[in-house]
């Protein structure tokens, strides 16, 4: 483990711990210690990385590999916009209020153990407590759908947690050894890849699962219209990336080591992702929910990721970072318009909605910029990161995947425009005269999100020296 | 070898307990303390890393997931019944289980108590635990506390129902 960034972890594990306490009489000092804690570390880090001096350097100065230090920074990110947001969303009289924000720490402190840590068994202990935060998270609201989305979540999830054991136990039987630095050395050291590659398989396929790659999704349009909005964004924001997709993308990475013996398994990842990008554009257009609309789109931005991952070459692993960062962004910005709209006009379903860019401007033109993005148009962040796959795919000689990846763009742009058009633009309905827009603390999150997406895609080039450094640091 | 068979009986009554206890939440918190009594034989055995996965495991973690559960279904276990008639017979299965341990389970241990040395020796349970497995622990202490506040999400809109 990254005893560098323990504190990550430390810190909101001890707020967590400190707020039934602290906000016994007061609950709105729960909301203050959540976001302070938040918001510090964010801080921190920004002066950890972003530093003029750090920047100059090239970001040698970055401790550790830079990919854990730079997850811990966007879990910081994502979790501070959802939290800010939730002290207004939130009803004021909600009875399991402190512990909300208890959870929402604690999955911040598992999610930080699950990106600093290089030891299989403690990945899994982590992943299993970010598991149960996110189906308190789901659960808080308990509507039906909600406890449907969370039963759905805890039945497919916690097998996977079982084919992650076996293949942990597995590794343990061949290796004598549960460190990502074991595993890689006995790739190097040419012994029989057999069984460990059989281990791999067995908990690649378990983060699979976790991350709700197509076929094994069912979970993840229902966990995240059932939920809270907020939650909704935490969890396609960044908890089913953290919890599925970074382990794949780390475990994937490591596959390239075995020169040539795992290209079935690489394989496999791939034709997964292409089938989750597929799969959830095509599942996207058809929905007339717009929450459920994000949780197909999130499946499809998601195969992306893995696609990258399972190709596994620098410049591939450089694309599936960058994805995954800009996945975060503005899949947050797009659940949190979503939260803004059910709080304004009472409904997400984008039949009854229309013209809503009247009364809700800041949240039609930020869905704007969001949207654009997630489609890949330059010069905004999404549209490097898929240009990075795309181009990885190409110079590997996966011409169909390339191609597909593209087509598919074009229809998450077609989607997203559809959605723009039947919920922001168009004639006032009803219920657009009724609303307004929100107010500035629900909007602030959003637009700082807006800000970051645009920042990134317009500084793309310092983007790319930092994840030049982070790939050259693994892979060499 | 005393102390194999008192860790042994100890499994074995507080399993009894999690199967015949009317709460579900006894029952969950009696299967915890079986798997700490297996984990103690492992450590005991030399086999410290199986004792330490059995510790975090179902110790630490299945029994947080259990008490969640317990938790969100509570209302409706309150209102149904249960037919306890069955669970009579388990103490006379016991019983009997008992008096074959006490022919069978000792050579059993005594042969068990030569295979320890097979294994590496590895130090006390301490040095496992917080040496060799120290970010586990962490992992662990998060596991509690999102179990106590998944309870805690869960218990007051409950109330606030009733």
């Amino acid at each position: 483990m990254d005893k560098g960034l323990l504190a990550y972890l430390l810190i909101p594990l001890f707020t967590a711990v400190l707020i039934p306490f602290a906000a016994r009489r007061r609950p709105k000092l729960a909301d203050i210690l959540a976001n302070v804690t938040l918001l510090a570390g964010l801080v921190n880090l920004c002066w950890l990385v972003l530093r003029p001096s750090v920047i100059a350097g090239a970001f040698v100065s970055v401790p550790g590999d830079g990919f854990s230090i730079f997850l811990v920074g966007l879990i910081y990110l994502v979790a501070l916009c959802v939290s800010f947001f939730s002290t207004e969303f939130l009803p004021e009289d909600m009875p399991n209020r402190r512990a909300y924000y208890s959870l929402i720490l604690i999955s911040v402190a598992a999610m930080c153990g699950i990106v600093t840590t290089s030891d299989f068994f403690t990945l899994y202990v982590f992943v299993e407590v970010l598991a149960v935060t996110s189906f308190a998270l789901i659960t808080t609201d308990e509507s039906k759908a909600g406890v449907e989305g969370a039963l759905k979540y805890f039945l497919l999830t916690f097998p996977a947690s079982a084919l992650i054991m076996i293949g942990i136990s597995i590794l343990l039987l061949t290796l004598g050894s549960l460190s990502f630095e074991g595993l890689r050395a006995v790739m190097a050291s040419g012994i029989p890849p057999g069984p460990v590659l059989f281990a791999a398989a067995l908990i690649i396929l378990g983060f699979l699962i976790k991350s709700g790659v197509v076929p094994f999704h069912a979970w993840t349009p229902d966990a995240y219209q059932g939920a809270y909005a907020p939650v909704a964004a935490y969890l396609g924001g960044i908890v089913t990336k953290i919890s599925g997709v970074y382990a794949v993308v780390r475990i994937a990475t490591l596959l390239n080591f075995f020169d040539g013996a795992a290209a079935g398994l690489s394989g496999g990842i791939m034709f997964l992702g292409m089938l989750s990008i597929a799969v959830g554009a095509l599942a996207a257009l058809k929905q007339k929910d717009f929450k459920r609309m994000l949780a197909f789109s999130s499946i499809s931005q998601v195969g992306y990721i893995i696609l990258a991952a399972g190709l596994g070459t620098p410049l591939a692993f450089i694309g599936a970072i960058f994805h995954l960062f800009n996945h975060a962004t503005f899949k947050t910005v797009l659940f949190l318009n979503s939260a803004s709209l059910e709080k304004a006009a009472g409904t997400t379903d984008m039949e009854e909605l229309g013209g809503m860019e009247h009364s809700m401007p800041w949240t039609s033109w930020t869905s704007v910029i969001a949207l654009l993005s997630t489609a890949g148009v330059p010069p905004l962040s999404g549209f490097w990161s898929k240009l990075l796959i795309i181009l990885a795919l190409w110079e590997s000689g996966f011409k169909t995947y390339a191609v597909l990846a593209l087509l598919f763009s074009i229809v998450t742009l077609g989607y997203f425009l559809l959605m723009q058009k039947n919920i922001f633009f168009g004639k006032k309905t009803p219920v657009s005269e009724r609303s307004r827009e929100v107010s500035a603390v629900l909007l602030t999150p959003v637009l700082v999100m807006s800000a970051v997406i645009v920042a990134a895609g317009l500084l793309f080039p310092y983007f790319y020296s930092y994840v030049w450094m982070v790939a050259e640091r693994i892979f060499l | 070898m005393i102390y194999h068979a008192l860790l042994f009986v100890l499994a074995v009554l507080t399993a009894a307990w999690a199967v015949m206890a009317r709460s579900l939440l006894t029952s969950a918190i009696m299967l915890a303390l079986v798997s700490v009594f297996a984990s103690l034989l492992l450590f005991n055995f030399n086999a410290p890393w199986a004792a330490v996965f059995e510790l975090s495991v179902c110790a630490g973690l299945i029994t947080v997931l259990f008490i969640g559960g317990v938790s969100l279904i509570r209302a409706s276990l309150e209102a149904a019944g249960e037919n306890r008639l069955f669970l009579r017979l388990l103490p006379l299965a016991l019983a009997i289980f008992a008096i074959a341990a006490w022919f069978y389970l000792p050579p059993f241990f005594t042969e068990m108590t030569g295979w320890r040395y097979i294994a590496e020796d590895t130090g006390p349970i301490g040095t496992v635990l917080w040496q060799l497995r120290r970010p586990d622990l962490l992992g662990q202490i998060a596991m509690l506390a999102a179990g106590v506040f998944v309870i805690k999400s869960v218990f007051p809109k409950r109330r606030a129902a009733k």
